[in-house]
């Protein structure tokens, strides 16, 4: 085995994260750690990387008993994590980030820059990535981000991979390079552990996994012994149905109408509109616009031109807070963010973009705000100690209902989600869906952005594709996959000719 | 573990207490604790602005000038024949004006508050040092001299109006819309953004209290004095601050209080105090203020790793 760790705990505090975690993967396997948000998947990762040290259980790397203290000492053994939240330098080029650390050196000192560049340009041009060697970071995309961790993973030529929800972020096209790159690390002979929330592509990547629950493995064993609806009780620990089936809502009045919209360089001649009661999806691939678009509705990008009507009547939204004012919210990509206020209690966060509900002349009524948080933290079965617990210390689906619940207490009339189950597990995108139906079976307008093309089908009345920039076309909610894929891969030459 | 790390400072002060108590006789006398009191007073109603433009992710270099130009605009003004009471007033608003401005800059120019503080430091010490002509103003009312020095059944009016603008400070952060969102922005700007929160006026406002504060405090040091300086309250930014930050708040934003600054504010006026009964010169004490800032940081710092 290159790695086996045997009944790992830790505690933070009061809170016992792992109570008895095993798992061993060996060189040329794709190891998949699942489990719901909560389970330890992540801290048990953080000891593999060094990040955090276990306060009890064995670990053996190639047999013999290790401990690693910083993640200098995992480096070294030759553990590299690709991480979810991206930890790269973002000032710094692609280039140097990919060699941070590890700088080839001319004879008199300095550094190689314009080797490094090359040989990320080279990686890069190998495995096809949307990327470029000298762009700097801070203009990536989430997705561009996490590309430019597994560029400096491979690169550093290490023996174990962990990757953390590599393709949460990622396009179709940009997921089947990612198994691509993890397959050709199999080849080589090197361990990878693989955390996803995306059940669908566990067949296409893994051969073993280990099932965590509440800090401990439930189940270790090959993939192929196991159902999906198998693995799925492991996780949840009960059973529950892989799929989600919706009820068809009837579309009302049109609630939001966008017209022509333009953002120099985003969005061209975007209209669109979203009726009330009514779930509408969003399909397109990274960098299509669609993050844009809602960034423009919501009044964070300025619109060149173009016209925006809130039922019926014309708004200019020049700022968020004119959108939150109109009654439009946004449930953003990255909610660590953009979304909520960290540090501060559950319940701050939650009434944070109501406070008029819980003030008289500016006064805030505390008990009010608690019990508000409170109440909200039962409606949308938030996993917390209670409405003062900092929302930062709650996990991914926790902290995305908890920027639910802050919208849900506004009560807007137009919901704009954009990518709602990004790094979050399998129940909780469940509930997620059924807060969705809940808002459009009230009348609010739902416009759903997401990358996981199985969840529009299954969630969405209709879907509206993006490509470059422009809405490609429109297809029933009960469409295909494919007929998704060739909207949002449209080639160049028929968009160009359109422009 | 948590709550004695939360409780250090509180700890540090009873500690250092004890301490100049043992160390020196003439510690525990009604003169010198009156006096520690009128002397930490100035820099705690500081130090409770600078608190909440702390908490806001923000920091205000420019006090010490706002504090010294407050006092001079109050004292000329009595020069000039005007009832203490609106002059007092006069030296509050010009405080309260330089705040603004320091929060308008940010604001609307988009730069970052050490730099904009920065540069209203030289600009609002300036500006004293013009209309006064460097010199200082004397010919101040003699009642004037109540606010800094009076008191009542023995209790200092400045512990009194410390103890006012202390409740005010707390009711604000705590209980107000203002506070709330001062921690919200301070927390996550882009998060209070999108939450719909009018983020600029709701900065400016934050420097408009501490500059108020701050005027408030150049009052009673020219009252102290009974002398308009216009170099009043040189360095005066790094007591401030020091007291934010030893009583807990982040300059990361977010986190911070009005007991804490209190505590903090009081270490500070104790080590001055201490310096001066054991007869240590002014020159070591700012060294010293100097290391207990780094190492105030250096101890939330570890307790912050340890936790995450």
């Amino acid at each position: 085995m290159l790695l086996a760790l045997t009944d790992i705990q830790k505690r933070y505090g009061g809170v016992t994260a792992l109570r008895s975690a095993n798992l061993s993967v060996a060189a040329g396997e794709v190891h998949l750690l699942l489990g719901e948000n909560g389970a330890g998947k992540s801290t048990l990762m953080k000891i593999v990387a060094g990040l955090v040290e276990p306060d009890g259980g064995t670990m053996l790397w190639n047999g013999s008993p290790v401990q690693l203290k910083t993640p200098a000492d995992a480096a070294r053994i030759g553990v590299a994590m690709v991480h979810q939240e991206s930890l790269l330098a973002p000032q710094l080029s692609v280039a140097e980030n990919i060699f941070l650390g590890r700088e080839e050196r001319h004879p008199l000192g300095w550094i190689a820059r314009r080797r490094a560049v090359e040989q990320a340009a080279r990686l890069i041009e190998q495995h096809h990535f949307p990327l470029q060697a000298e762009w700097r970071v801070e203009k990536l995309s989430p997705a561009g981000k996490q590309l430019v961790e597994i560029c400096r993973a491979i690169q550093h030529g290490s023996s174990l991979l962990i990757f953390d929800e590599p393709t949460s972020s990622l396009s179709g096209a940009e997921t089947e390079e990612v198994f691509r790159i993890v397959r050709t690390l199999r080849e080589r002979k090197m361990g990878v552990i693989y955390i996803t929330h995306r059940l669908e592509e566990l067949r296409a990547i893994g051969d073993r996994v280990t099932i965590l629950r509440d800090g401990a493995t439930v189940h270790t064993g090959p993939l192929q012994e196991l159902t999906t609806a198998q693995i799925i009780s492991y996780m949840v620990g009960r059973q529950m149905a892989a799929t989600y089936s919706r009820d068809a809502h009837k579309p009302g009045a049109p609630m939001l109408e966008a017209t022509g919209l333009h953002v120099k360089g985003k969005l061209h001649n975007v209209s669109l509109t979203l009726r009330a009661g009514e779930i509408t999806g969003m399909a397109g691939l990274m960098g299509a616009g669609r993050t844009e678009l809602c960034r423009a509705l919501f009044g964070v990008d300025a619109l060149e031109s173009g016209t925006i009507r809130i039922a019926g009547k014309p708004v200019r939204i020049t700022c968020p807070r004119a959108a939150v004012k109109a009654g439009i919210a946004l449930v953003t990509e990255d909610r660590q963010v953009t979304g909520l206020a960290l540090p501060l209690p559950i319940s701050v966060n939650i009434t944070l973009a109501n406070t008029e509900a819980i003030s008289t002349a500016g006064f805030l009524h505390l008990r009010r705000q608690n019990e508000i948080g409170a109440e909200y933290i039962s409606r949308l079965r938030i996993k917390a100690q209670g409405p003062k617990q900092p929302a930062g210390r709650l996990s991914g689906g926790n902290q995305q209902k908890v920027v639910i619940a802050k919208w849900l207490f506004r009560e807007p009339r137009v919901f704009l989600f954009d990518e709602p189950t990004r790094g979050i597990d399998v129940g909780a995108k469940v509930e997620v869906f059924d807060f969705m139906h809940e808002l459009a079976g009230r009348g609010a307008a739902v416009l759903m952005v997401s990358s996981e093309i199985p969840e529009l089908l299954q969630v969405a009345d209709r879907i509206l594709v993006m490509c470059q920039g422009r809405i490609a076309g429109e297809l029933p909610g009960r469409t295909t996959a494919e007929e998704i894929m060739s909207l949002a891969t449209r080639s160049n030459s028929q968009t160009e000719t359109v422009a | 573990m948590k709550r004695l790390q939360r409780l250090l400072p509180f700890l540090s002060l009873i500690t250092l207490f004890i301490a100049l108590v043992i160390a020196s006789p003439h510690f525990l006398t009604a003169t010198n604790l009156s006096s520690v009191v009128r002397q930490t007073a100035v820099i705690n109603i500081m130090a409770l602005g600078m608190t909440v433009i702390i908490i806001s992710g923000g920091i205000d270099l420019s006090v010490g000038s706002i504090l010294g130009l407050g006092g001079l605009t109050g004292a000329m003004a009595m020069e000039r024949g005007v009832p203490i009471v609106p002059a007092v007033f006069i030296g509050i608003l010009t405080g309260f004006a330089c705040g603004f401005l320091n929060g308008f800059l940010i604001t609307r120019l988009k730069i970052a508050p050490f730099i904009v503080t920065l540069g209203t430091l030289g600009i609002y010490r300036g500006t004293a040092l013009i209309i006064s002509n460097g010199l200082p103003v004397h010919k101040l009312p003699p009642a004037f001299s109540i606010l800094g020095e009076g008191g009542i059944f023995g209790v200092p009016y400045v512990l009194l109006l410390l103890i006012v603008c202390a409740i005010a400070v707390h009711i604000l952060l705590e209980h107000t819309r203002l506070g709330r969102y001062a921690f919200a922005i301070g927390s996550s700007p882009a998060a209070a953004a999108y939450a719909g929160i009018p983020v600029a006026f709701h900065t400016t406002a934050v420097y408009s209290i501490g500059g108020l504060l701050t005027g408030l405090a150049g009052m009673i040091e020219a009252s102290r004095l009974m002398t308009g300086q216009p170099t009043a309250g040189q360095g005066y930014e790094l007591q401030a601050i020091a007291a934010v930050v030893i009583g807990g708040g982040s300059l990361r934003g977010g986190e911070g209080s009005v007991v804490g600054t209190l505590v903090g504010a009081f270490i500070m006026g104790l080590l001055s105090n201490g310096s001066d009964l054991l007869g240590i010169s002014n020159y070591v004490q700012q060294v010293v203020i100097g290391a207990v800032i780094i190492l105030a940081v250096a101890v939330d710092e570890l307790r912050k790793r340890r936790v995450v």
